[in-house]
């Protein structure tokens, strides 16, 4: 171990000594009005090496990003140095930094779907960036786009370059930017959050580029994201950011394994990937329900389930054939990427839309997507959370209204019972009732959740759907609401429906998975033998998309090493 | 050109016609059932000198002695195979009398947009690139300004200043071009702020898209990025806007025309109204629904060749059913 650390400290060091850092910010400070969103940070980046920022919304990881690009929006106010190549950037005037962006310095947003122009043709786009390559010639310029495009994995370079960014998909979406971005070869590389609104095994395929064309091009990658895991695997510096401010800051391997500081040991241990058993304690009881120890019945059974849509006059078949049973009291997890047909079968499930073949019965009455009448009775039973709590809840209600409103609708107990049962509910995900009068607006994400999850108790329901229920909350809060689910499940047996498109999540609280791909169930069993012995091709590409942090980072180098010493032995 | 929007033109075609088809019946029956009888009004006034027997030629000529639905059938028949009919004060083809005048108009009209459009285009640039301190505050404010001061105001202002004060034009040479020049910005004003006001909201929306910053950090110009980027998304919605404003545009010209002393399509509205010369009146309602519509029609017809993502109608998905429940706020939530 310890001549491994020689041999991975020593190009840093040499490095450091002799060439000035490629990127090096000192006492950067941000400022919107009298909100100050960044306070004194400082790191620098070694030419061809990487460093991830890290940190949760607020914590001003994306706000450094835009000082660096100098994309700032009107009206924040920029302290300290950024210096690149020893130059400070923030005291350029505009039209001389113009001549680095891109050039210079390029960027990866986050959001491919919306960071192409979507009235305008790829093709015009990408002529942008190869104008920066001062080629003249305009056919050369194309073949120089169709010969970066083709490097980043587009299949067909040629008809990217005439579609619309509507056309593709977000993983070619992302590539295309990232071809773009690499294609006037710029010595530092910003890219943040590159593959937060990409699919699980899109995401490492985009994560694998960035690192290849680092390497290949001897780029340096400043990466922002909020995944402990990803920046381990990737980075070789951390910087760890709380609220503005550099909490811990250092080598990958140091920071990952032993952070000194109290947040980046917090976050560390939030993060699902890297805790499979966190929630042992909680979850496990529910194993003894699933193999009949408890002599528990089936509370939702799916039978050959089929539904068929028809879109531009083709038909598509959104779930195909697709059969799984629900234990009580424990939680089942649909897991696939995006277009695999999970959205369709928790929609059947509400009695949202009506199968075409198949029956779907829970508690045993069947759910009918045309029967109204039945499908109240079976939302008495049936309740969902919704993904994303910003835009699930009424902004001009109160936290009182919010919950009371099933209560109110299906005319049960009297206002004082109601109020009651308000009250149990919020107290049961540990909210109190001086909240109740707040709107949706002053509150914060996890509590937010919270009052959804409120919401769908009040009615006591005994299977709740939740709909990728902590994607839009940041990794600490999403912890909290995992052990809320799981408190609330051990305490009240309820049965879970689990969405999830995060599978170390999915490892952390479900007792049984479906796989899903294309509409079909591909696998299906008990977590511990999908996670432990997947027998498809599909689940293991699915399973190996789990950024495994700093263990996967150290076999490479491991790698590295023993390649070394094999050749210079 | 593809078979989809083929179907799609031909169903807007199709609907712009019977619109004009129903303006024209519309208009009609207004004008007949209008209080005041023209005969009586006109033809008898002593001051005109019309003989009973010269009056019971015009009402024979006119088939004004025929049921309501019948001269209506006889008029929309006339209107479709392009006859607009005679003048009842001049006994002149009303085609005549419209064609002397529609160039003035038309001219007057067309500029005034294009005045419009360049003041818009102006206040939206400086909207995004001006910098706080020259007073982009103010210049968001000039929209709403410019709506609220009617345009007679303006059209009088600009008279006193340019034509009295600093001699710019002779007044009473109404189509000289500075004269038709500020008659087109006193038209144009109004119309730029609706304009505008549509512009700079969506600039501001497309500035804070991610790919305004993408395309910025590929090291482009302001200018490159005004003009290549926000403007084309932007500038969809203001089609629609324009197409709305033309009704402005027709509505502003009249007065316009009056303040300014110019012959046009004003000035013959207003002559056949005091007369109740309804022929004319008739064809010039008409023709202004016929502008409204053929206006509003290409707007339609641009708009999917403007915006690739537009979907035609009858490709679109319907949305599943949802009922008055409870979990209605739910059930948008899930994207199908």
């Amino acid at each position: 171990m310890a001549s491994q650390d020689k041999l991975t400290q020593r190009p840093d060091t040499l490095s450091a000594l002799l060439t000035p850092p490629l990127l090096k910010v000192d006492g950067l400070s941000v400022a919107y009005g009298r909100r100050t969103v960044v306070d004194d940070v400082g790191f620098d980046l070694a030419r061809g090496r990487s460093l991830a920022l890290i940190g949760e919304s607020g914590s001003g990881k994306s706000t450094i990003a835009k000082a660096v690009l100098r994309l700032l929006p009107d009206g924040a106010h920029a302290d300290g140095r950024i210096a690149f190549n020893g130059q400070d950037i923030l005291k350029q005037s505009e039209r001389h930094f113009r001549t680095l962006r891109g050039r210079a310095i390029g960027f990866v947003p986050q959001d491919p779907a919306n960071a192409l122009n979507p009235v305008r043709a790829i093709g015009a786009q990408a002529q942008e960036a190869a104008a920066l390559t001062d080629e003249p010639n305009k056919a050369l310029r194309k073949a120089l786009i169709l010969d970066t495009f083709a490097e980043v994995g587009l299949d067909n370079p040629g008809r990217v370059y005439d579609s619309y960014p509507h056309q593709l998909s977000g993983g070619m979406l992302q590539r295309v930017l990232i071809g773009l971005a690499v294609l006037p070869r710029p010595a530092l590389l910003v890219a943040d959050e590159p593959t937060s609104a990409l699919d699980v095994t899109i995401q490492k395929r985009i994560l694998d580029l960035l690192s290849r064309l680092q390497h290949d091009l001897d780029i340096s990658l400043l990466l922002i994201t909020h995944d402990l895991a990803i920046a381990s695997e990737r980075a070789d510096k951390l910087v760890v950011l709380k609220d503005g401010t550099v909490q811990e800051a250092g080598r990958t391997q140091d920071v990952f394994s032993a952070p000194s500081s109290a947040y980046a040991r917090k976050l560390h241990a939030d993060v699902p990937a890297l805790n499979p058993d966190r929630y042992a304690a909680l979850r496990d009881p529910g194993f003894h329900r699933l193999d009949g120890r408890e002599g528990t019945a089936t509370k939702i059974a799916v039978e050959g389930v089929s539904k068929t849509f028809s879109v531009d006059g083709k038909s598509l078949t959104a779930v195909d054939r697709i059969s799984f049973s629900v234990a009580a009291g424990t939680t089942h997890a649909l897991v696939g990427e995006s277009g695999s047909g999970k959205t369709t079968t928790i929609r059947l499930l509400l009695g949202l839309d009506e199968p075409d073949a198949g029956r779907i019965t829970v508690s045993g009455e069947t759910i009918s997507g045309s029967d109204r009448g039945s499908q109240r009775a079976v939302w008495r039973h049936l309740q969902l959370v919704y993904q994303n709590p910003f835009t699930s809840l009424d902004p001009t209600w109160s936290v009182e209204q919010l919950v009371r409103e099933p209560l109110d609708r299906y005319r049960i107990g009297t206002v004082a019972e109601r109020r009651a049962q308000v009250r149990e509910a919020l107290a049961n995900v540990g909210l109190g009732d001086h909240l109740l009068q707040r709107k949706p607006g002053a509150l914060s994400g996890g509590q937010r959740q919270r009052v959804a999850i409120a919401r769908t108790l009040v009615l006591r329901p005994d299977v709740i759907v939740l709909d990728e229920p902590t994607s839009a909350l940041d990794v600490s809060v999403q912890a909290d609401i995992v052990e809320v689910l799981l408190s609330l499940q051990a305490n009240l047996g309820l049965t879970y429906v689990f969405v999830s498109h995060d599978l170390a999540l999915v490892r952390q609280l479900a007792h049984t998975v479906s796989v899903m791909r294309k509409g079909r169930i591909v696998e299906h069993g008990s977590v511990t033998d999908i996670f432990d012995t997947p027998r498809q091709p599909y689940t293991r590409a699915l399973l190996d998309s789990i950024p495994a942090g700093v263990h996967a980072s150290q076999t490479a180098t491991h790698k590295a090493a023993n390649l070394r010493q094999e050749i210079f032995a | 050109m593809n078979r989809s929007y083929l179907d799609y033109a031909a169903k807007r075609i199709g609907q712009a016609v019977i619109v004009i088809l129903l303006s024209y019946v519309f208009t009609f029956i207004v004008v007949s059932v209008l209080p005041g009888d023209p005969i009586t009004n006109v033809l008898r006034d002593p001051q005109n000198g019309f003989s009973e027997q010269e009056i019971q030629q015009i009402i024979a000529a006119q088939g004004l002695d025929r049921p309501v639905l019948v001269q209506l059938w006889a008029s929309l028949s006339q209107f479709l195979s392009g006859d607009l009919g005679l003048s009842m004060r001049s006994n002149r083809p009303v085609s005549t009398l419209i064609a002397e005048v529609l160039p003035s108009t038309l001219v007057l009209a067309t500029s005034g947009l294009a005045v419009a459009i360049v003041l818009a285009l102006v206040i939206g640039y400086g909207t995004q690139f001006l910098p706080r301190r020259y007073g982009q505050g103010l210049l968001r404010g000039f929209p709403s300004l410019f709506l609220s001061v009617p345009n007679f105001v303006i059209g009088l202002v600009l008279i006193h200043i340019f034509g009295f004060q600093l001699g710019l034009f002779r007044v009473i040479n109404a189509d000289s071009f500075w004269a038709t020049f500020f008659a087109a910005v006193a038209l144009g004003i109004p119309v730029s702020a609706q304009i505008a006001e549509v512009l700079i909201a969506n600039l501001d929306h497309e500035a804070r898209q991610d790919y305004a910053a993408v395309a910025r950090g590929r090291g482009i110009s302001q200018s490159r990025l005004f003009f290549r980027h926000l403007l084309k998304p932007s500038a969809l919605p203001v089609v629609t806007v324009v197409a709305l404003t033309v009704g402005e545009l027709l509505g502003g010209s009249l007065i316009t025309e009056t303040v300014y002393g110019r012959t046009g399509i004003g000035s013959l509205v207003q002559r056949s109204v005091t007369t109740q010369d309804l022929p004319v009146i008739q064809a010039v309602v008409s023709l202004a629904a016929v502008a409204f519509v053929v206006v509003n029609l290409l707007a339609d017809l641009v708009y999917p060749l403007l915006d690739p993502r537009v979907k035609l109608i009858g490709t679109v998905k319907p949305r599943p059913a949802t009922g008055d429940d409870a979990f209605d706020d739910r059930v948008e939530g899930i994207p199908s």
